[in-house]
């Protein structure tokens, strides 16, 4: 590796996990995490403490989901860009609280309340994106600031800005967002030079996307995108969800509201999706009280009929994309399948009938996405630079016009970057500023879209009414996020654009944000970071212990009695000690010191032929075939 | 030659090398704000003619798109990255023209001098009452079930657009020479063709059909 070069991660910040890649000469890969068992899904989820300080992130914060509800944060990716009037069905399902940020301006920002804190989707995210930064950080040995991420490729501007926002919160400069399925294309594409058109079925936790490319020498060109942001495999649990809430009411008249017993069910219910992947029944064991249990044996053909009117909507989707891209089924070569929704049956056999093929699976859908956003941030580090995205804006872009109708300035799949211009005028006499309320859909009347913002140009020359001609230019750039300019035509001035978002933060929120989190991070990860240290430190002296004891007369008795002296004065640091990167340290400094010992002691028990009894086989675990169960 | 007989640069100013584009270098990929007299075909190196080689659009848009796309100048200065992003955006408007065959013929009647067709938005004589006539029709037809009358209005529909686009040729080929009475029949059969483009819509076999629906379950 280049030590000049800046190192740039590629992330999938993902409704129900995320990732972070790296790509060199080599070619992409992922990054783990640091438990040491290699894994390199980070669950998203963060859990809070009563407080409303952060205490877990990944998986550990999952795991206390249950236990934790309401204090438990998951598919923050849902409220991204999103305003409380936008998330009805969300604020229902979601155990935590979620409210409307009080502002000043009549934004609609989203805000989830831990305790007395409130935090907004981009902080929440950036508190995900801030672990798998550390994550690399301990990988290189080196800080890393800068970060490709991908989005949804049909996520509108506001919900770009928010993940860009998110990224600047955790401290990394979003050098580029580009879109899941085109990331996916990238890493499927990555050695393959034949000409080739290729469909990407991306169905995730919580989005879905349709997109439909073009490779041909290393250029990666999007034909047509399609989609939806609030569809994914959150949705097939929830149809579980409903189910057992009903019958279990009808069966025993319990309703379910608490948020413990709300989030069992989630559980659950993700559960028998994942394992009617696998098998034709699966069933679940929910006790009532004392004495009474709901038995449920679901079917797989259940599930099917429960999830047809959900997947119905993909299919539809696929056939609007093919439409726009003006392409049959047959002029397609590959379906590549994204997104851990993918591995349902039912899924996979409609985007076969649908195209016309069986699918292409040998690529780990949960995976390729980031491994897309790694090459990615290889080609803007210059690591390599003979391949080229052309990506296309999934939405129409427009402003609105007199009686509330919407009018169109860049259609939806239009290559980007791009841009649109338009001439605006002045109604009154000596008027000085102009606003122009800019929108994103399909849809013809405003009501029906969503309203970006409304940009204001400030500093129009007065002029009577209608003389004034401010041309301005609304430009997507390669990020899929819009730029305004404009210039008033007779003075040659440039107007300056204010623009107050809808749904988002101002720079100046963003900016403090991130110095809070900063903050924050230091202040809460320290005291739960200090216990980790502390546990791994004490697992690690009694480690040393054993060995000394069984083979510690294979060392000098100077080296020997090193170490004693140094685990009990670590002992006592431990106690005192308030700085976890310190403790860290003096740990992993004293692993080093064991580091001869350990090999004698490998040595000794090869010599003496009971090395097994170093590096006992785990229990293999056993594929359960049991009921899931629950309490209520 | 751009489009006001301004002369474009032939070579590089930094490497000297032949520029095929005047924004970017093939050599050392130096970028160039684009001169305003540089019209689209000059931006993606052809000739200014309606009859266009496809293959040659496509290889030169490509080489062009990858030379000044922001991706490529990554670690930059902002005002290279910028120049790159405004560069892409008219690199992509000029191929989103020139590669549709009504687009690039109205574009040449802009460079004629217009008006263009958005600017003027006239049809033919009887073509609107034509046109509300055969949706009738077809409406008639969709509402009967009648598939096989659907399909005599696609082959018809298909038909007239078809002579529609060889007339649009015949006269685009000369646009530069065309007098304004036939610079308005031009402008006419350009703004028409979206009115065939919507019939042939509303025309058109549902993929999704619900007997389609059926089977996939």
């Amino acid at each position: 590796m280049n030590e000049m070069r800046d190192i740039i991660i590629g992330i999938d910040l993902g409704t129900t996990n995320s990732l972070v890649a790296y790509a060199d000469e080599a070619g992409p890969r992922l990054i783990a995490g640091p438990d040491g068992e290699g894994d390199v899904l980070l669950p998203s989820v963060v859990a809070f403490d009563d407080a409303g300080r952060v205490a877990r992130i990944g998986r550990e914060a999952r795991a206390h989901a249950v236990e934790r509800p309401t204090t438990t944060v998951y598919s923050i990716k849902r409220l991204m860009g999103k305003g409380v009037a936008d998330l009805t069905e969300d604020l229902r399902r979601l155990p935590y609280c979620i409210e409307r940020r009080s502002g000043e301006d009549g934004r609609d920002v989203a805000a989830v309340v831990l305790g007395d804190k409130r935090y907004t989707p981009p902080e929440i995210s950036a508190m995900i994106l801030g672990e798998l930064k550390t994550r690399a950080e301990r990988h290189f040995g080196r800080p890393v600031s800068k970060a490709v991420i991908t989005v949804p490729a049909q996520f509108d501007d506001a919900q770009r800005q928010a993940t860009r926002d998110a990224g600047q919160i955790a401290g990394l400069d979003v050098v580029r967002i580009i879109n899941e399925p085109t990331a996916a294309a990238l890493a499927y594409g990555l050695d393959r030079t034949e000409y080739a058109t290729i469909a990407v079925y991306d169905l995730g936790g919580g989005t879905f996307d349709i997109s439909i490319l073009r490779l041909e020498d290393g250029v990666f060109e999007v034909l047509a995108t399609n989609g939806d942001t609030h569809l994914g495999g959150d949705d097939f649990d929830q149809t579980l969800i409903d189910l057992f809430t009903r019958e279990i009411r009808e069966q025993f008249g319990v309703d379910i509201t608490t948020p413990t017993i709300k989030q069992q069910l989630r559980t659950l219910s993700e559960n028998i999706k994942m394992r009617l992947s696998e098998g034709d029944t699966a069933s679940v064991e929910v006790a009532i009280g004392a004495e009474r249990v709901y038995r449920r044996a679901v079917t797989r053909g259940e599930l099917e009929t429960m999830i047809a009117p959900l997947v119905d909507r993909t299919i539809e989707a696929c056939s609007r994309a093919m439409k726009a891209a003006k392409l049959t089924p047959d002029e397609i070569q590959q379906v590549v399948l994204v997104g851990g929704s993918t591995r349902v049956p039912y899924v996979r056999r409609r985007v076969a009938e649908v195209f016309r093929r069986q699918p292409y699976t040998a690529l780990n859908p949960e995976q390729v996405v980031a491994l897309g956003a790694g090459v990615q941030a290889s080609l803007l580090a210059g690591v390599q630079r003979d391949l080229l995205l052309l990506d296309v804006t999934p939405l129409s872009l427009g402003i609105e016009t007199l009686g509330g109708a919407m009018g169109k300035l860049i259609p939806a799949n239009t290559r980007v970057p791009c841009r649109a211009s338009e001439t605006f005028t002045t109604f009154k006499d000596g008027q000085t500023n102009v606003k122009i309320n800019v929108l994103q859909g399909e849809r013809e009347l405003v009501k029906d879209c969503r309203s970006l913002g409304v940009f204001e140009l400030t500093g129009v020359p007065p002029m009577p009414a209608g003389i004034p001609k401010i041309d301005v230019t609304f430009l997507i750039d390669q990020n899929g996020i819009l730029n305004v300019s404009a210039t008033e035509r007779r003075s040659g001035q440039t107007a300056s654009v204010q623009i107050v978002p809808s749904h988002g933060l101002t720079r100046e929120e963003v900016r403090r944000m991130q110095a809070e989190a900063l903050q924050h991070a230091r202040e809460d990860m320290t005291a739960h970071h200090l216990i980790d240290v502390r546990t791994t430190l004490e697992f690690d002296l009694h480690k040393a212990e054993q060995m000394i004891e069984r083979h510690g007369r294979l060392l000098d008795s100077a080296e020997r009695d090193l170490l004693i002296v140094e685990i009990q004065s670590l002992r006592e640091f431990a106690t005192t000690c308030t700085d976890p990167r310190a403790l860290n340290e003096r740990r992993e400094a004293f692993n080093r010191m064991t580091v001869p010992l350990a090999e004698l002691a490998i040595t000794a028990s090869l010599r003496d032929g009971n090395g097994a009894t170093e590096q006992e086989s785990a229990p293999q675990q056993r594929r359960t075939l049991a009921p899931s169960r629950a309490k209520l | 030659m751009g489009a006001d007989g301004q002369s474009l640069p032939t070579k590089c100013l930094n490497c000297q090398s032949a520029l095929t584009t005047p924004i970017v270098c093939g050599g050392c990929h130096s970028l160039y704000p684009r001169p305003p007299w540089a019209d689209y075909f000059a931006l993606l190196g052809l000739p200014r003619t309606y009859a266009i080689d496809e293959k040659k659009l496509n290889t030169s848009f490509r080489a062009i798109a990858r030379g000044v796309h922001p991706d490529r100048f990554g670690g930059e200065p902002e005002e290279v990255q910028t120049l790159a992003t405004r560069l892409s955006a008219e690199v992509n408007q000029a191929f989103h023209v020139l590669s549709d065959p009504v687009r690039r013929a109205g574009y040449l009647l802009e460079l004629a001098g217009g008006p263009s067709p958005a600017e003027m938005r006239e049809v033919p004589g009887d073509f609107l009452v034509d046109v509300m006539m055969l949706r009738e029709e077809i409406d008639q037809a969709k509402t009967a079930n009648d598939n096989d009358a659907l399909q005599r209005h696609r082959e018809s529909i298909s038909a007239r657009r078809q002579e529609t686009l060889r007339q649009i040729a015949a006269l685009a080929e000369s646009s530069a020479d065309l007098d304004e009475p036939r610079r308005k029949v031009l402008r006419q059969l350009l703004n028409s063709m979206k009115y065939y483009d919507n019939l042939l819509l509303e025309v058109a076999e549902d993929p999704l059909s619900s007997e389609h629906r059926a089977q996939a379950r």
